[in-house]
């Protein structure tokens, strides 16, 4: 999965902003979006962020952390934000 | 009831500016009547070769996401590609603003392989009189051309028409127009009274009565293309801008030709220079210098007395 062509994103220390540049329009996540987003741009799939996160959050029950991740990659597509 | 405020509301909680503003030059080949920089001759102290690389080094360095160049004409720089190839090979998303009048195949070839965001041409008339009577030595064949080439050739191009008494008339026409040439999308908004603008504006400044048909107008004409070419209008007028910005400051900078850092166009303060200070050090005095009291008494009585508008471009230096 790859973001689409204007989005252009940067780490703060609140988490991350997106900026969908053609759309002028810009979203921020926390922490652990901001670790998803990492993730996807490594080129990871949502099965092994969701594998990578439940093991970073161990004390989240994997159903949390996996309905978490699958929101919140829906939200970035529902906003054309990925590919 | 309180809204809670979230970490990412406010223009502080970034750690650089999410956008960049930067008015390459002052030279233009035209003399709108409405210009807000009052463009046409180079500045004296413009910035050499050298200081605008280190400035866009600093940009690419941190990781800004998006930039826009306008002039003066930006094309009329010697240094406009190789400024715009080193800004896309930092992949930062890049947004040019041109009266279109230097753009032709071979131009708009250069453009497209360098994938702009998007390349924004004023068009200030569906016929070349009223283009003409506002650009003056404008040629609105030749943006019709540069805009039919920047189609032709893949590039995301844009129309901006800026209404006044002497062609708010044409803003239907000239948004047909610019679907039938193929654009992404057209941008309007009121006029802003600020450098030359400011000094034609009883020549300019349409009547309310006009504004509510253009804005008429707007609301068919974005309703008749949705889906079809994005028809894009900003509904405040420039002091219900700063009332809002007084609020809440854009994560933005706005660098002049000769280096310069402004709060905002409509005011004269200045906050930094980028040949001087680093953009991090420049950023942190945008942030204090929005809370200066005498930024936030100055802005309101800008919001009181509209005239002092004019004084836009007359820069006090903050710091």
């Amino acid at each position: 999965m790859e973001f689409t062509k204007h989005v252009r994103v940067r780490e703060e220390k609140f988490g991350s902003v997106i900026f969908e540049t053609l759309k002028e329009k810009v979203f921020v996540t926390n922490e652990t979006g901001s670790s998803i987003l990492r993730l996807l741009k490594e080129g990871k799939s949502p099965e092994e962020i969701i594998s990578i996160l439940d093991e970073l959050y161990d004390s989240e029950p994997q159903k949390v952390v996996r309905d978490e991740v699958t929101d919140f990659i829906s939200s970035l597509r529902e906003n054309n934000l990925l590919e | 009831m309180e809204m809670e405020r979230l970490p990412g509301d406010d223009f502080e909680d970034f750690s650089s500016p999410l956008f960049i503003a930067w008015q390459m030059n002052a030279e233009c080949n035209l003399g709108c009547l409405h210009c807000c920089e009052e463009a046409g001759h180079s500045l004296p102290d413009e910035m050499s070769r050298e200081e605008i690389f280190n400035f866009c080094e600093g940009i690419r360095n941190l990781n800004i996401p998006y930039m826009a160049i306008s002039g003066g004409e930006p094309l009329l720089h010697p240094e406009f590609f190789p400024v715009c190839e080193y800004i896309r090979e930092g992949n930062i998303s890049l947004k040019v603003e041109t009266n279109g009048e230097f753009v032709d195949k071979k131009v708009a070839e250069r453009i497209a392989g360098l994938e702009f965001r998007s390349v924004q041409i004023s068009l200030d008339g569906a016929t070349a009189p009223v283009h003409e009577k506002l650009r003056i030595r404008g040629d609105w064949e030749k943006v019709m051309q540069a805009t039919r080439d920047l189609v032709g050739g893949g590039v995301n191009t844009e129309i901006v028409f800026v209404p006044t008494k002497l062609n708010i008339h044409e803003v239907g026409p000239v948004i047909d127009l610019a679907y039938s040439l193929g654009v992404y999308g057209v941008y309007t908004g009121k006029i802003m009274r600020i450098g030359r603008a400011a000094k034609n504006w009883s020549l300019l400044c349409p009547s309310p009565e006009e504004y509510e048909k253009f804005f008429t107008i707007l609301d068919e004409k974005v309703k008749q293309y949705d889906g079809k070419m994005k028809v894009y209008y900003y509904p405040y007028d420039v002091i219900e801008e700063l009332k809002y910005r007084l609020e809440y400051p854009s994560a933005s900078l706005l660098v002049l030709p000769n280096g310069k850092v402004k709060l905002i166009g409509p005011l004269p303060f200045i906050c930094g220079d980028v040949r001087k200070q680093s953009l991090e050090e420049i950023w942190e005095r945008y942030k204090e210098a929005w809370r200066k009291p005498e930024v936030i008494e100055y802005t309101k009585k800008v919001i009181d007395d509209h005239s002092l508008l004019a004084n836009a471009n007359r820069w006090i230096e903050l710091y």
